[in-house]
């Protein structure tokens, strides 16, 4: 990574990190971000590096505790897309989901776990086929879009390339080929839904972001209203600068 | 129940239950599996009933429940599975998914409307299962909001004809929160919950606002209710509640319908009612597995409960020779008038952790804008509500506002920050807005509904104000950023009650107007909405008609009977 990639210091208080208040509408280069000290997060980074959900597992219900454990086996092997198509896929999910590196939430065989069983969402708009013909045409799209851009398959073009076409995706802003047959804006939503299900459905994601998780039959106490920790729950990451911290309290840190 | 009863129930916080539902009792404190499964009446297939009941719901379910207690022989076909809660219900977003309907339809319209887990349940219990837990009453002018108004619809009945049986489903359920000041002004019999991080967050905005916000009203056990235990907040109203605290027909009507002979044909899809000779319906034809063969429940009366898309699309699937358009459809009304409501929702962040998990999505709740003020230039109005939506739906939350890819999981992982507001717009009943049947058939070899939203240029003006409302709540609240997603939510509406055949499809006792043994008994029939969520009223409709076909009022062929307290005025243009 160059270093001007890396983010400067962002004052997370004041919310510097949120894209809505940065100047280009981007969120910092997550350099920025905590290492995850326990447990695992997506790609090891996260704002709760001293947190893992999984550590409370045992005092979750037995069908929740298989349900979430379940998503832990080892991922795949992809049952509904084809050999052709996962390159594609996979590159795809990893754009959404800004995964560039491993540890990765597998959502590529998340996906393909959904629509190989069939577990569609129950709807469908009159103006779209079935949400597995949509999957297709989408990665089809894909691939199409990035040969006429760069020449290559989408899962070959550069990550800025990448992002480009499925910001278009995002905009409903492609047009020709397999993007005839769908309404893009819409095609974009179906994807999404099943994306994010994915991700956020895996505890990693969920160390990520500090959620506390299964919560029964143990409940919460601790709801309010000041922001008290139930004893599993761990604090984020704070801005604090640990050089001026020290510098400015000596005495606390003396041996 | 006897009403001065009711007014002490409000007085006496959880002290008084119902006199006349055991289900409280019936239920095991060690298990959340409904009582009396094992035990349950099973009636021989050819025998006749007294009625069966399409849909375990929150309209089938109560009807079932008091038709039982007066010694009716019940059957309630239910399309989904029997929960057993304890294995088949878990603590997870994703993991809900067999929830919600999630067998296809179509949505079509300038507007489609997202359906599945949005607000369509299947299995014993129905949409209440997932439903967050909200039960407020409609106000007053819901009832006669085109006389009022000018706009929507009347209805045949009053509020005062439903007041009663609110009183009693709020004690069955029960329903805690702050004494109500808007609307019809009451009490609630259970105190209100403790109130979370979140919502004193947004309630902070409120107040500088001046918008007057309460606790509840909710139907979530606050203390113990019987053998169903405090609520432990754990924040998964919207997966199903695993601690029985949350109101749903699950524990609320079903136990007690077992325990008086009801049986649950669970796994049963209707697939039509069927006619005889005179032109009654001798009951109704269902499959209890797709390819198999047609069963047939036979019963003196008929009751559907299948809600706004499933009940309009079993009408117009019940063709003869005799409704060849569907069932009661002689004037193109079955299917019409379906709403929804618009369900916009704004986060606001905070330096604090807020942790909006904790606690039951359902908080906080606001119905001052909820009646017309004409200068905001639009009719009707908007509730306001706190929400919490765990990881998916807030994932859902950002996307909406336009982030995916690194910004996505920068305001994902933000999520302890923020705390979530919603609105509920009344969206007005419109003709164009209908469930009809698509030409692609599901495993059963039914045609899929198919349901057509438009929005009209009121709806978008309410739902454009309110959320200017509520961002302005996060702004007054000391919000440092704000994201927004615009949603719908329930479902009402697409088989009217009214006054005459040619506005409506059924009569002020929920009777169709063109078959005399056939009732509606789910939100299908209400001709409005208001801002409230509909589960409450529904229950409290089903109530009211279990009284009236348990004394014989609901069949009066008296044309004034079925014409309703006040003859509503329901324009078809």
């Amino acid at each position: 990574m160059a270093a001007s990639d890396r983010a400067d210091k962002v004052d997370m208080d004041k919310g510097e990190h949120l894209p809505h208040r940065r100047a280009d509408g981007q969120p910092p280069h997550p350099s920025w971000l905590p290492r995850q000290r326990v447990g695992t997060t997506p790609q090891m980074i996260g704002r709760y590096p001293d947190y893992d959900v999984l550590a409370a597992a045992g005092t979750w219900d037995e069908a929740t505790r298989k349900a979430v454990f379940a998503r832990l086996e080892p991922p795949g092997p992809l049952r509904f897309f084809t050999a052709a198509e996962e390159p594609t896929l996979r590159a795809f999910c990893d754009v959404c989901t800004a995964q560039d590196v491993e540890p990765r939430v597998p959502v590529a065989e998340s996906v393909d776990t959904k629509l190989a069983d069939g577990k569609l969402d129950g709807f469908q708009y009159a103006d779209m086929p079935d949400d597995r013909d949509t999957w297709r045409l989408v990665l089809a799209g894909l691939d199409e879009t990035a040969r006429d851009r760069a020449g290559t398959r989408f899962a070959d073009c550069d990550l800025p390339a990448q992002g480009a076409i499925v910001g278009d995706l995002a905009a409903g802003n492609l047009s020709g080929g397999s993007w005839q047959q769908l309404n893009v804006a819409r095609a974009w939503s179906v994807c999404m839904r099943a994306i994010l299900s994915g991700f956020y459905s895996h505890p990693w994601a969920w160390n990520e972001i500090g959620f506390g998780g299964p919560a029964y039959p143990r409940g919460y106490m601790r709801t309010g209203p000041v922001s008290t920790l139930e004893p599993f729950e761990k604090p984020g990451a704070t801005s604090e600068d640990a050089a001026v911290v020290v510098s400015a309290h000596p005495e606390e840190f003396d041996e | 129940m006897n009403r001065q009863t009711g007014r002490f129930r409000g007085l006496l916080k959880g002290s008084v239950g119902p006199v006349d539902n055991d289900s409280r009792y019936l239920l095991d404190v060690h298990s959340r599996q409904l009582p009396g499964e094992a035990t349950m009446r099973h009636y021989d297939e050819d025998e006749q009933v007294d009625l069966v009941v399409v849909g375990a719901g929150a309209g089938g379910s109560v009807l079932a429940q008091r038709l039982a207690r007066r010694g009716w022989r019940v059957v309630i076909l239910e399309a989904g599975p029997f929960w057993h809660p304890d294995e088949d219900w878990v603590s997870d977003e994703a993991g809900s998914h067999g929830l919600y309907w999630t067998q296809k339809r179509i949505i079509g319209g300038a507007d489609p409307i997202e359906l599945g887990k949005n607000n369509s349940g299947r299995g014993v219990g129905g949409s209440m299962i997932h439903y967050a837990g909200y039960t407020p009453r409609f106000h007053p002018s819901d009832f006669e909001t085109f006389t009022r108004d000018g706009v929507g619809a009347d209805w045949p009945i009053r509020y005062e004809d439903l007041l009663g049986h609110y009183e009693r489903v709020e004690a069955e359920l029960p329903v805690a929160g702050q004494d109500w000041p808007w609307g019809y002004p009451h009490r609630y019999p259970f105190s209100p919950h403790p109130v979370s991080e979140q919502a004193t967050t947004l309630w902070r905005g409120a107040r500088k606002l001046g918008i007057q916000m309460r606790v509840g009203p909710v139907g979530i056990v606050n203390g113990t209710f019987g053998n169903r235990p405090h609520c432990i907040y754990r924040g998964y109203c919207l997966q199903g509640c695993k601690v029985n605290a949350k109101a749903s027909p699950y524990v609320t009507h079903l136990p007690d319908a077992l325990a008086h002979g009801v049986e649950i044909r669970a796994g049963c899809m209707a697939a039509r009612v069927e006619l005889d000779e005179a032109g009654r319906a001798r009951g109704v034809v269902y499959f209890d597995e797709a390819g198999g063969p047609e069963r047939l429940a036979r019963a003196r009366f008929v009751a559907v409960a299948g809600y706004s898309i499933e009940t309009p699309r079993l009408l117009l699937g019940s063709t003869s020779a005799r409704f060849p358009d569907g069932l009661c459809n002689d004037h193109d009304q079955v299917g019409r008038y379906v709403m929804v409501q618009g369900a916009t929702q704004t986060a606001g962040r905070w330096p604090d952790e807020i942790r909006m998990y904790k606690a039951p999505p359902p908080e906080v709740s606001s119905e001052d804008l909820y009646e017309t003020d004409e200068s905001r230039g639009f009719a009707r109005g908007f509730s306001i509500q706190t929400v919490s939506p765990l990881p998916i739906g807030w994932a859902e939350h950002v996307l909406a506002d336009g982030h995916w890819g690194r910004a996505m999981r920068e305001y994902m992982r933000d999520y302890n920050h923020w705390a979530t507001v919603g609105v509920l717009n009344e969206l007005l009943a419109h003709p164009d807005n209908r469930v009809t049947l698509a030409e692609e058939t599901d495993p059963y070899g039914l045609p899929v509904a198919r349901m057509d939203y438009t929005l009209t240029d009121n709806d978008k003006a309410n739902m454009a104000y309110s959320t200017h409302v509520i961002t302005d709540i996060l702004r007054a609240g000391g919000a440092q950023d704000v994201l927004t997603i615009h949603r719908y939510a329930h479902l009402i509406g697409g088989a009217r009650m009214g006054s005459s055949p040619e506005a409506s499809v059924v009569d002020a006792n929920q009777r169709a107007w063109a078959v005399p043994n056939l009732f509606l008994a789910d939100g299908s029939v209400c001709p409005t909405q208001g801002s409230a969520n509909p589960a409450l009223t529904i229950m409290a409709l089903a109530s009211r008609l279990a009284d009236r076909m348990a004394d014989g009022t609901a069949m009066d062929e008296d044309p004034q009977a079925r014409t309703g307290t006040t003859p509503a005025r329901q324009p078809t243009g």
